[in-house]
């Protein structure tokens, strides 16, 4: 592939592999950087190492199995697919949901962002080599997991979601527990975006570093905080509102100057927009009674597209039906596979110690960017046999063992 | 080995690597080192370098793509290391044991010394598990 | 379901429309006819490529690209059938919309669809990897 012309432009030039594992991506990843001096010419990436096929995995199985499979494409956004999952499903039908069933929804996913921005602060504050900013995000975000907890039993994972509802119900007991938190919460993302706004070690390594422009960012079809640091609007929770979130009063957050300071701010003042969505979602459980999940017995062929507006921006499902009680067809597509391509405009011409608080800038998540793509049927049919082999080999030797 | 084994438990400093997880293993872990957990005060040490290291984490299922990377890193690393699987997904593949590209036997990529199941383990239990590592490494 | 009416009589030749739901639009597309139909959603009237998404059908290999209109929350999906089972080809709309790079690079590697013009067009997920597939993984049915 390398022609002469090629070959004289990396003679000038050096490349940096970085990756797959290296300390700071916490997921396997292999970036080429390319570099002149110290600058940042050419970026590219190789994705693959976090690929399990989910989207094969899941035309195996049921509606409701595949909501435990699609909470596991990414640890963090384990609300987002599943939501999205249900929501492709329940839109074949146009199934309707029962109100205290939104609202649940609405909260779980809401507390998810908390969760999720924290984390993303805390890691920004690690790639700048300011500890002390991960200490202290990951410290408040502990209450948030705490929350889950009470709420689902579990810290991550929190199979919450069915088709046409919830599966576990709020105990109003808890209610007001879950309020304190909220207060306490609070008041630490107060003083966040306090830090945000005034500590000058953060703004002398994030503004004006990593700039995507609001062109580039159309261009590459950005969504999220990512794409509203630079301007654009473009909010799934506004556009398409689904769940409780017509009835709950929230603001967007847009900013204008598309750098990693943008998204740092973006990112901290949404989550006090959320903790106020989900200060009226509790108030709203308090009074509502009813039911929670509307019992669904069929699912008709057809196609449908769910979305919901992850921490990190859209996250889309499509599902295409026969009539039976599993997908023909389920494709997942989450945010970052459209952010981090715009990587290629933001990363050049800035210098070499600033790539990596770019790359991270836009919260990358490969773990859903690689999820899955369907093959064919014929490897794996194989497969199985050999499994059984397998599976029979090892029982006549423990047969023989005994 | 038991003399150098009890130096060793003193001070474990873990290097960590995620072969095709969901991910939320590896927060757990980044978890155990922030304020609430702090496992600091135990002598272990998060590291940077696989040279350094004396307990190596695995997470996730291995695809393809990445089990001989794992196996290269395993190489690499000086030996005693003890290799420790942390969730459900090394030890039986969870939801994604259908896939087409994923390693069917995580043990044959590199030895592993211990699991610790849970999906993911609460980092109470991850402490356990290292716990169990230094008795048994005290002898 | 107004809002979409005004795009099917603008393009009303050109597409065959399917499906119409709330907020939902799939019509199908001719090839010949996508560049141009994807030049009106995406310059015209401002709307973002979610993804596409590839199936195997009785009738061959369809590309579905899915756009959404964040204005209105409005879905266009343009549907490209492609009859020709064993060698797909389509036009490429990288060259218009950036955002499809890396879809269609993955469409290609896993159903073999050739797109033409596309301007990198390598393997996304299996480029270096050790056991790569030496033919478009797609299903068998
Ligand atoms: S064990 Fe569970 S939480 Fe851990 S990586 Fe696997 S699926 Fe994710």
């Amino acid at each position: 592939m390398k022609t002469k012309s090629n070959l004289k432009n990396i003679v000038n030039k050096n490349q940096i592999p970085l990756g797959p594992f290296h300390p700071l991506l916490e997921e396997a990843e292999y970036f080429n950087i390319t570099v002149d001096g110290e600058t940042v010419v050419d970026i590219d990436m190789d994705t693959g190492w976090m690929h399990r096929g989910h989207e094969f995995i899941s035309e195996q199985k049921t509606f409701t199995q595949s909501i435990y499979l699609v909470e596991r494409i990414c640890g963090i956004c384990s609300t987002s697919h599943p939501l999205a999952c249900v929501h492709a499903v329940e839109d074949v039908d146009n199934i309707e949901i029962p109100l205290r069933g939104r609202y649940i929804r609405t909260l779980v996913g809401e507390l998810e962002r908390i969760h999720s921005h924290l984390l993303w602060v805390g890691l920004a504050g690690h790639f700048i080599g300011y500890d002390t900013v991960w200490m202290w995000a990951w410290k408040y975000r502990e209450p948030v997991l705490q929350m889950f907890e009470i709420i689902s039993g579990n810290r991550n994972h929190y199979g919450m979601l069915r088709v046409g509802g919830v599966g576990k119900d709020v105990d109003p007991a808890s209610v007001p527990e879950l309020n304190k938190i909220l207060d306490t919460l609070d008041k630490k993302m107060d003083m966040i975006a306090k830090i945000a706004n005034d500590d000058p070690v953060l703004r002398s390594r994030l503004v004006n570093v990593g700039i995507l422009s609001k062109k580039d960012a159309i261009d590459f079809c950005a969504v999220g905080p990512t794409s509203r640091a630079s301007g654009v609007r473009g909010d799934i929770r506004k556009d398409e509102p689904t769940d409780a979130y017509d009835l709950v009063d929230f603001n967007e957050i847009i900013t204008k100057n598309g750098d990693v300071y943008d998204k740092f701010v973006v990112r901290v003042l949404e989550t006090l927009e959320s903790i106020k969505i989900c200060r009226q979602c509790l108030n709203k459980l308090k009074i509502i009674d009813g039911p929670i999940l509307n019992n669904v017995k069929e699912i008709s062929a057809g196609e449908g597209i769910g979305r919901y507006e992850a921490p990190r921006g859209e996250v889309f499902h499509y599902v295409r039906t026969d009539g039976t009680n599993r997908p023909i067809r389920h494709k997942v597509r989450a945010p970052s596979y459209n952010n981090i391509p715009t990587f290629q405009a933001s990363c050049k011409g800035i210098p070499i110690a600033d790539a990596l608080i770019t790359l991270a800038g836009v919260d990358p998540c490969y773990c859903c960017t690689e999820r899955a793509i369907r093959v064919t049927d014929k490897n794996n049919k194989k497969n199985n046999i050999d499994l059984l082999k397998l599976s029979r080999d090892k029982t006549s030797n423990i047969r023989g063992n005994f | 080995m038991g003399w150098y084994n009890k130096r060793l438990a003193k001070s474990l400093w873990v290097f960590h690597i995620s072969g095709s997880p969901c991910n939320n293993c590896d927060i757990e872990i980044l978890d155990l080192i922030t304020p609430k957990y702090d496992v600091e005060r135990l002598g272990i040490k998060l590291v940077g370098s696989i040279r350094h290291a004396d307990v190596l984490l695995v997470t996730g299922v291995f695809n393809e793509k990445v089990a001989p990377k794992i196996k290269k890193i395993y190489e690499q690393a000086p030996k005693p290391i003890f290799v420790v699987a942390i969730g459900s997904c090394p030890s039986s593949g969870t939801v994604f044991k259908n896939s087409y590209n994923i390693v069917e036997n995580r043990e044959s990529v590199i030895p592993i010394d211990m699991y610790i199941p849970g999906c993911p383990p609460k980092p109470e239990a991850m402490i356990e598990g290292v716990a169990k590592l230094m008795e048994k490494l005290n002898g | 379901m107004a809002d979409y009416q005004e795009f099917i009589n603008e393009m009303g030749s050109k597409i065959k429309v399917e499906i119409k739901k709330k907020r939902r639009l799939y019509f199908q597309v001719k090839n010949d006819d996508i560049l141009e139909i994807i030049d009106h959603l995406f310059n015209k009237m401002g709307c973002r490529l979610s993804t596409a998404t590839a199936t195997e059908t009785y009738n061959g290999v369809e590309a579905l690209y899915h756009f959404s209109d964040d204005k209105t929350g409005n879905y266009y999906c343009p549907r490209v059938v492609m009859k020709d089972k064993e060698n797909p080809e389509m036009n490429s709309i990288t060259p218009i919309v950036k955002g499809a790079e890396w879809i269609e690079r993955e469409m290609a590697e896993w159903w073999g669809i050739k797109f033409i013009g596309h301007p990198r067009p390598i393997p996304l997920l299996s480029r270096n990897h050790p056991k790569a597939p030496n033919k478009p993984m797609r299903c068998g049915r």
